[in-house]
């Protein structure tokens, strides 16, 4: 499968929801290298190789980031605003995945140019069924841009 | 009347005819005195009235072509050639004393030019006494301090007559006034005791000819002593200087006119003075004196008159200038009052209703009307609800500039006939033609008002067939005041426009408040939606923690805890499950208000069954009977929100329902009401457990709940809540009808006033 061996982003400053997540990734027998940012600037400088991410092997380009709105410091909403508007890393696809169930968030994501909005569920296994979903999606069906190499 | 035959004279009263007259070209004196036209600077006689033989002893041919200083004692020569190089105001009378061989005469000589002839008038002094001139200042200053005491215009024409009376002795003392189109009324008079009273009585304006009252203007004093009196014709009828008639504007003998004659017989006067008043260089009334009886007024009498005349015309712009200071003040005061209540009303128009009085009074209306969106409050007289309504739909394309008035309705909206009583007069000010925001008042018809002092029956007693008599110039004036009122003063215009600009500017002022208020309520409103998230958020975020940990302790160890470990953390799940459902609803219910309604016509019966469709897929309930007795109309609403109704009463219908069929019947009422443009009522009606009355208002309150969890599948309790908001966002209401154990109905309309 094309995509299948790309690492994960996941900007997420919960620990709790994170240790779910990757639970769940276990449950499902997902492989992807999964990478975990706790803010926004964390997540800026693992994209462009700053601060402690000087080191690119550390830092490999994800093939998909999963993004939380709600982050202290640099929120998430600016976090996309930066990845889209950044030359390079605007062919990443970003899927936020959030609590917010505002529509102002979902407009604005979308305008910024977010490739999926997913809510969390709070129920567990409509968690599990979503982010299965989500995998299978992005790294089954979908072709992501780096995979094909000249 | 003795007529030359080459007199142009037209010696008709047809009024019209007598507007025409050339009154100050009469050719004729009256009797009781001399004129001379004399040619400078010799004073030759040009022209000499036909009486000279009677009161000088000379026939006009002999005197005619002579010089005047031929008649003249050297002292009065020298008087006279003094006076003619002055202003001949300060000069008049002029003592003489005209001696032929016969005998002496003593005159009062009255000098003035006119078209470069010097004209000469000698009245015989009658008493021989010597006038004494302080006599008359100590009369004229009592006079006038008692004009300057007067504090109303009223009150000064009623001080003037009993002057004027006490002066000259006349028997009826009275004081004309003119309004805009020139009809008069009498506002004062002094008169003999057994005289019949006059005042308040109306003319038309063709009582007093144009031609007459611009010689009231040039003259401001005349007298008639005697109207039986024949005139004297002045000789010869041409003057050789202008070879035209001699023009007689400002002499004082000039010869009373038919028309004029025949109206002081009619009122059986027999010798009149009138004296101008002058406002701002325009007539403004007359000073007029009537007796029943010869009657000769000095001229020093005459020129106290005069100036007694002159006094008042000042004092007339000082008390109406009082007045319109007087009325500038209660204008403001009302203004201000206006100013002061209306920002704390909820609608400025109702404070232009709170005060109807001072709305009557700022215009002197005897009624009005504010009309408030199409709503009108009446206060005074007025025409009813559906004449207002049906005049305002044809003033509305009238009103120029914010306003519209008429003192004659009727001629320009016939349909005003049948109201004139109340609505001859109307002022129609317009506040929002957006908003339908209007105030008209009203005046009644001008006769409803005109006081005659008296009984009109009685009033006149000298009645003649002639037309120009008191009675029948009343009648006269009466016609041509039907259906009309008192017209607008040009300050109660200026008034109602002061006062819309108050309005406007209160108005303006509310609107920014509101503008301001606004743009709070939209940063709150915005911080409130924030918050709103941001709460849901944060709290979400531990219940999930919550939430997963428990799964995971089941999930990882379940072998270890015993059943009651399980279970316990299975209810820690389920907890947080409600908990999630309580803030979702919670987060829903404080976003709805702030939501914009998207309203569009909306076909009910598609909106239900999709409704229906949702319902049975999460339900899945094989006992439930939905019932829809006849197609549902199509209204305009928002769909989302409407559905959100439809979907929490059916599911309330389904859920809170022990039977083993549930029935749900969903239709809306016969519009059988009396009232037009009701809204419809809708109702969900089903055979459940029912309510208890004393809970028909607490169902509707957020999150209560009349059952446990456990029963009835446990909802959040808002469901109700949201049904109800948005039922009132659509100006609707929502109410509930059941019977405890047999079934509730549901009734909402959605369309409420307005709506």
């Amino acid at each position: 499968m094309a995509g299948s061996t790309q690492p994960l982003l996941v900007i997420e400053d919960s620990d709790e929801d994170f240790a779910a997540f990757e639970r769940i990734l276990r449950k499902a027998s997902i492989s992807n290298v999964v990478y975990r940012c706790v803010d926004g600037d964390d997540a800026l400088d693992f994209l462009r190789h700053n601060g402690q991410y000087q080191d690119s092997t550390k830092a490999p380009r994800p093939g998909i980031i999963l993004l939380d709105l709600n982050l202290p410091g640099t929120d998430g909403r600016e976090v996309l605003e930066q990845i889209k508007q950044d030359s390079e890393l605007k062919m990443i696809p970003v899927v936020v995945f959030t609590t917010s169930s505002n529509p102002k968030d979902i407009e604005i994501c979308y305008q910024c140019g977010v490739n999926g909005y997913i809510l969390k569920p709070i129920d567990v296994k409509k968690l599990m069924r979503t982010v299965q979903v989500l995998i299978d999606y992005w790294f089954e069906a979908v072709i992501l841009p780096n995979s094909v190499r000249g | 009347m003795s007529q030359s035959k080459d007199d142009s004279i037209v010696q008709s009263i047809d009024l019209t005819a007598y507007d025409k007259e050339f009154l100050h070209l009469s050719g004729s004196v009256q009797p009781h005195g001399i004129l001379f036209a004399l040619k400078e600077p010799q004073l030759e006689i040009i022209q000499v009235s036909d009486n000279t033989f009677e009161l000088l002893g000379f026939q006009p041919q002999e005197l005619l072509n002579k010089s005047l200083k031929d008649f003249l004692t050297a002292q009065e020569l020298l008087f006279i050639e003094g006076c003619l190089l002055k202003d001949f105001e300060s000069v008049n009378p002029i003592k003489l004393s005209l001696n032929n061989s016969a005998k002496v005469k003593n005159f009062d000589g009255i000098l003035h030019r006119c078209d470069n002839i010097l004209i000469l008038e000698l009245e015989p002094k009658l008493t021989q006494e010597e006038r004494d001139f302080i006599r008359f200042y100590h009369f004229v200053k009592g006079a006038i301090a008692k004009m300057q005491n007067a504090s109303t215009l009223s009150e000064l024409c009623q001080n003037i007559t009993q002057e004027v009376q006490k002066l000259t002795g006349f028997d009826r003392v009275m004081i004309y006034q003119f309004d805009g189109k020139q009809a008069g009324k009498v506002v004062a008079e002094e008169k003999r005791e057994d005289l019949p009273s006059y005042l308040g009585l109306h003319y038309p304006a063709s009582d007093i000819p144009e031609q007459a009252k611009k010689l009231y203007t040039l003259n401001h004093l005349r007298l008639i002593p005697d109207i039986n009196s024949q005139p004297k014709q002045l000789i010869p009828p041409y003057n050789s200087i202008t070879n035209k008639p001699l023009d007689l504007s400002y002499a004082v003998l000039r010869s009373v006119s038919p028309c004029h004659l025949e109206y002081l017989k009619n009122m059986g006067v027999t010798a009149s003075m009138s004296i101008s008043l002058n406002k701002d260089k325009k007539l403004w009334g007359l000073i007029a004196c009537h007796h029943y009886s010869p009657k000769y007024v000095s001229y020093e009498v005459r020129t106290a008159c005069e100036f007694l005349g002159q006094v008042m015309s000042l004092e007339l712009t000082n008390k109406e200038e009082n007045e319109k200071l007087d009325y500038k003040i209660k204008l403001k005061t009302i203004q201000s009052k206006f100013i002061e209540t209306m920002p704390s009303t909820e609608n400025f128009m109702d404070g232009l209703v709170k005060d109807k009085t001072d709305l009557l009074s700022l215009v002197d209306a005897q009624g009005v009307a504010i009309c408030n969106n199409g709503d009108f409050s009446l206060a005074g007289n007025t025409p009813n609800k559906s004449d207002l309504h049906d005049l305002l739909e044809w003033v509305e394309a009238k009103i120029d500039n914010d306003i519209f008035y008429t003192d004659c309705l009727s001629k320009i909206y016939p349909t005003a006939e049948k109201f004139k009583h109340v609505g001859s007069g109307l002022i129609v000010l317009s506040i929002s033609q957006m908003q339908k925001n209007y105030v008209l008042w009203f005046r009644p018809e001008m006769i409803q008002t005109v006081n005659w002092g008296g009984n009109p029956q009685q009033s006149v007693v000298v009645e003649q067939d002639g037309r120009l008599s008191p009675r029948k110039s009343f009648e006269l004036w009466q016609e041509t005041v039907r259906s009309q009122s008192l017209p607008w003063k040009p300050r109660e215009i200026d008034a109602v426009l002061e006062l819309r600009s108050a309005i406007v500017s209160i108005v303006l002022r509310k609107a920014d408040e509101l503008a301001r208020i606004n743009i709070e309520l939209a940063r709150s409103n915005n911080e409130l939606d924030a918050f709103a998230y941001i709460a849901s958020h944060d709290l979400k975020e531990p219940l999930r923690g919550i939430h997963n940990y428990s799964n995971f302790l089941i999930e990882d160890y379940a072998e270890i805890l015993n059943a009651e470990g399980v279970s316990k953390l299975q209810t820690l799940v389920r907890l947080t499950q409600r908990m999630e459902d309580l803030i979702n609803s919670l987060l829903h219910f404080s976003r709805l208000g702030r939501v914009e309604l998207s309203v569009q016509q909306t076909d009910l019966n598609e909106l239900v069954s999709n409704v229906i469709d949702v319902l049975s897929i999460s339900l899945k309930e094989s006992h439930v009977e939905i019932h829809i007795p006849r197609p549902l109309p199509a209204i305009y609403c928002d769909k989302v929100q409407v559905s959100e109704v439809f979907s929490n009463l059916i599911t309330n219908a389904i859920k809170y329902n022990d039977k083993a069929t549930k029935k749900v019947e969903i239709g809306f009422l016969d519009g059988n009401h009396s009232k037009k443009e009701l809204p419809t009522v809708f109702y969900v009606k089903d055979s459940g457990i029912g309510i208890k009355e004393k809970y028909f208002d607490a169902i509707f309150r957020i999150f209560k709940r009349l059952h446990t969890v456990h029963k009835y599948g446990g909802g959040t309790g808002a469901g109700l809540t949201i049904a109800k908001k948005i039922v009132e966002r659509h100006n609707g209401e929502i109410w509930v009808e059941s019977t405890y154990g047999k079934g509730s109905t549901f009734y909402f309309t959605l369309q409420g006033k307005g709506g």
